[in-house]
């Protein structure tokens, strides 16, 4: 779920998919779920057995398993080791005759398909395209389709895998273009680029846009970073469509984004990549998934955020999105599998043996996976199961919102919306949480927790009566400089709500909630 | 073109004149490494090779004195480890040793550091011939249990025996080191502890909460430590009963009788300057000829050290000229002193003017963590409960 989006677009640049399977760990979820978007594309789909020198490996299995769990046929997959090279001849064969020649035309007009965009800070926009139709050449004039803005090719080439230059780029073709394109939104993916020469050619299908399903606030922690953090973001989001965000401002954070995610996994990834690439300093506040509440005046409105939830008594019902999840795990964890499941408020759809191996169906509130449940997924079955999912409905239910209050003041960054049943141990969780994770001010700091004005759970920091150390002498004053230092720089991610500083790890306390 | 004197860098330090000059001596061996203990030091096996190392040291000793010449020594402190587990004759050749290579001042504050259970009234008497004057003495409690779980080789009987041979052998200027906040302990049982250390009687005391530190084996098995509210109430009575004894309290946790704070402890908090010799021991040097303050590291590992020492490697030198590196370290020192120092000793120990840490300072009154008065830099008793957090703001 969380690469689909890539996948899709990668596949639409080719004829042909291999399905690699690992000779010794079988099928997984996601091998399931991308070998279907293959299918749907109207791809060839060869399977290959890899790893077969591993001492593990049991091709056969693996073979009834591709035909049981997939539906496809597998008795001529080849097996090979990728590492020992075994096979891999016999491979390369094997896509010649199997995978069919690219159609369309290198005598019709131009028609290339941005599969790819990321920005160069050195050349600008670099464009990884399939030519569809036609041929682009260097130092030719060619025009983006949907802004109908004209550019002159600087360089072309292709990966392999080291970039090579080349002069032109045929129908058929998967190569990389570069184009003096400054401005970051000026080669979307899925666009098409035609010849200037002859721009009257039709764009090709592009992509579905896909809906992002899991939402986080971000804030940069230090407020000057707002400009660099909104630029990081439209630089990613320039290949990653995927990726939504809209400005967000809370009471407690200040200036930020709500930003839009496929899945938990995608934004662990832009998470990163934003503290990392671009050396920002984010607070992330807790996953939450869309709700779509219907009102008391006739209206249905979309809640990405718990914050904006409107007051209860506004409120008819509460809609909440409902995945179906396919699961694959050996049958030793199978049990483990349902009980997870089934505390994650699932119903069972579907189970299916082959082998040892088992796929299991259950329909899920996707706010219950968001939180903790890939990991939770892992740790019972001890890393063997596997998982992936698709958006079926939204659907009623008790939700309420829970409010966290610190020192009285509610902080809307930490509001979330659950299920009724049993959301006072929630609570009570969160506040014993926060209460590790914050540190001792100089004044006690009361933390509850609330649903609307009924506390359901308390706890106090207790103020620090004193910070001084004991002793020091003539060895320890660099040591003990350093550590002041440390301290400090700490405090530096540390975010001030009120008079109260709150370290970044607070605002996921609902993620530690769901754990044990 | 006439050439130019290089100017010295507006932002970095400059020095006028040059800090008084302590010698600290480190002998890192005792009978048993103590678990909250995060000093170098190491448990003695077999004999003690003492002269050998005494020699060492007044190698090490030879190779700093290009940096302190014609500087006058004020005090010298032989710390550890256990120094009182040296022998006479050791000790001797290491005092002779200073005296033959340094200037000591008349009457130079001269300690060293016994534990007891590795005394004796002779070895106490020849280490006062050798022209040891102050002992300070490692006692920590005088509860046997607490000194079991402290890890400590004597009992309490031992304790008062080491007071009353230090005292036969001639010393008066005496220090007691005492730890409060033990573990499991209660209010009454560390104030009754301290009632018993007063009766003793010292010249000076040092009265420290237990903290677990990095790297000992009580952070790696933390035990169980008094609340919040009692250790709040061991400070308050137990400063009020060492005050009423006549202990002016003159540091964070250093209590004397008039006229007997610890001179070399002092020399430490007003940013003074001290050569470090022995293993793992640390030196501050101001280099008035480089604008810097040098800080010198020696070798922890005694065997290496006793091999290497006084040659380049046994040392390691860091040159500290970062103005605010340099501030944050005098202001780690002087304020814990009560009475904080005189604010020209900023300028003159640390080569910066004072407006270097004219805004923190500030907010620092403005939070009444310091006292509002141009002439000195003296932290309120408030901000000396928090110090740390009074410090950062200067980080």
């Amino acid at each position: 779920m969380d690469f689909s989006y890539e996948v899709s677009r990668s596949l639409a640049a080719c004829e042909g998919a291999l399905l690699v399977v690992d000779a010794g760990q079988g099928v997984e979820a996601q091998s399931v779920a991308n070998c279907y978007t293959a299918i749907e594309q109207g791809l060839e789909v060869v399977p290959v057995i890899n790893k077969i020198d591993l001492p593990t490996a049991d091709p056969d299995r693996v073979i009834t398993q591709i035909e049981d769990i997939i539906g496809i046929e597998a008795t001529d997959a080849l097996r090979i080791s990728a590492k020992t090279g075994l096979g891999v001849e016999d491979l390369l064969e094997r896509i010649v005759e199997r995978i069919p020649p690219p159609r369309g035309s290198e005598e019709a007009p131009l028609q290339a398909l941005i599969i790819d965009s990321w920005f160069d800070s050195y050349v600008g926009v670099v464009s990884l395209i399939r030519v569809m139709n036609g041929v682009v050449r260097k130092d030719s004039k060619v025009i983006v389709h949907s802004t109908q803005r004209k550019y002159a090719v600087e360089r072309l080439g292709v990966f392999t895998p080291r970039p090579t230059e080349r002069e032109e780029l045929r129908a058929g073709e998967v190569g990389f273009l570069v184009a003096a394109i400054r401005e970051i939104d000026a080669a979307p993916v899925g666009d098409t680029i035609v010849d200037a020469g002859v721009p009257n050619v039709p764009a090709l299908p592009g992509f579905a846009k896909i809906q992002p399903r899991v939402f986080a606030g971000m804030f940069p922690v230090e407020s000057d970073d707002y400009e660099n953090f909104r630029e990081a973001l439209q630089k990613l989001a320039l290949n990653d469509s995927s990726l939504a965000f809209e400005p967000e401002v809370s009471a407690a954070l200040g200036f930020g984004m709500r930003c839009g995610f496929l899945g938990l996994l995608h934004m662990e990834i832009v998470q990163e990549r934003l503290e990392r690439h671009y050396n920002l300093s984010l607070i992330t506040t807790a996953p939450t998934v869309v709700y779509e509440v219907k009102l008391q005046n006739g209206e249905t409105i979309k809640v990405e955020n718990p914050a904006d939830l409107p007051e209860p008594h506004k409120i008819i019902e509460i809609r909440e999105p409902i995945i179906l999840a396919n699961i694959l795990v050996p049958q030793e964890y199978l049990g483990a599998v349902i009980q997870l499941c089934i505390e994650k408020r699932g119903a069972q759809k579907g189970l299916q043996y082959s082998g040892k191996q088992v796929q299991l169906e259950f329909e899920l509130p996707l706010a219950e996976v968001v939180l903790d449940f890939f990991d939770r997924l892992k740790s019972v079955s001890r890393g063997y199961a596997s998982f992936d999912y698709d958006f079926l409905r939204f659907e009623a239910a008790p939700l309420v919102k829970l409010d966290i209050l610190i020192n009285k003041d509610k902080v809307d960054a930490m509001a979330f919306i659950a299920h009724r049943d049993g959301i006072e141990r929630k609570g009570r969780k969160i506040v014993e949480t926060l209460k590790d994770v914050i540190p001792r001010q100089q004044f006690e700091v009361a933390i509850q927790a609330a649903i609307g004005s009924q506390i359901v759970a308390r706890s106090t920091v207790k103020a620090y009566r004193k910070d001084v150390t004991a002793k020091l002498y003539g060895g320890d004053v660099t040591r003990k400089r350093k550590l002041l230092e440390k301290q400090k720089a700490g405090k530096k991610r540390m975010k001030q709500v009120g008079s109260v500083e709150i370290p970044q790890e607070a605002f996921l306390a609902v993620l530690q909630a769901d754990k044990k | 073109m006439i050439p130019q004197a290089t100017a010295p860098t507006a932002s970095g330090p400059i020095f006028t004149a040059l800090p008084p000059l302590s010698l600290y001596v480190h002998l890192p061996w005792c009978v048993r490494k103590c678990p909250y203990c995060d000093f170098n030091s190491y448990e003695a096996r077999g004999p003690l090779a003492d002269i050998e190392y005494v020699d060492a040291v007044l190698r090490d000793l030879r190779s700093e004195l290009p940096n302190v010449q014609g500087r006058q020594v004020q005090t010298v402190f032989i710390g550890g480890g256990t120094p009182s587990l040296f022998s006479a004759a050791a000790i001797e050749r290491l005092l002779r040793g200073i005296t033959a290579e340094l200037t000591l001042v008349r009457d130079a504050e001269v300690t060293l550091e016994a534990n007891p259970g590795a005394v004796d009234a002779e070895r106490f008497a020849a280490f006062r011939t050798a022209g040891v004057n102050r002992l300070s003495i490692g006692i920590q409690s005088l509860r046997d249990e607490q000194l079991r779980v402290l890890g400590r080789v004597h009992d309490k009987r031992e304790a008062r025996r080491a007071v009353e041979l230090a005292r036969t052998a001639g010393f008066t200027n005496i220090n007691l080191d005492f730890m409060y906040a033990l573990p499991n302990d209660s209010a009454a049982g560390a104030l009754a502890d301290l009632a018993e250390a007063i009766e003793l009687a010292p010249a000076h005391l040092s009265w420290y909460q237990l903290t677990l530190e990095p790297n000992t084996a009580f952070e790696r098995r933390p035990p169980p430590l008094p609340a919040d509210e009692v250790v709040a109430e061991i400070e308050s009575r137990g400063r009020s009963l060492l005050a009423s004894a006549g202990f002016v309290r003159y540091e964070i946790s250093a209590y004397s009788q008039r006229a007997h704070p610890s001179a070399h402890n002092l020399n430490y908090w007003q940013f003074g300057d001290y050569v470090g010799v022995g293993a793992g021991a640390h030196g501050k040097i101001t280099l008035p000829a480089t604008q810097a303050i040098q800080r010198r590291a020696k070798t922890r590992n005694p065997r290496t050290y006793m091999e290497t020492a006084g040659a380049p490697e046994a040392c390691s030198a860091q040159r500290l000229t970062e103005p605010r590196a340099i501030a944050l370290e005098f202001l780690l020192n002087a304020l814990r002193l009560v009475e904080g120092v005189p604010q020209q000793c900023f300028a003159e120990r640390t080569g910066l003017p004072l407006e270097a840490i004219a805004s923190p300072r500030s907010e620092a009154i403005d939070r009444g963590w310091l006292v509002d008065d141009p002439a000195r830099l003296q932290a309120t008793p408030a901000g000396r409960e928090v110090l740390n957090r009074l410090l950062e703001l200067f980080v």
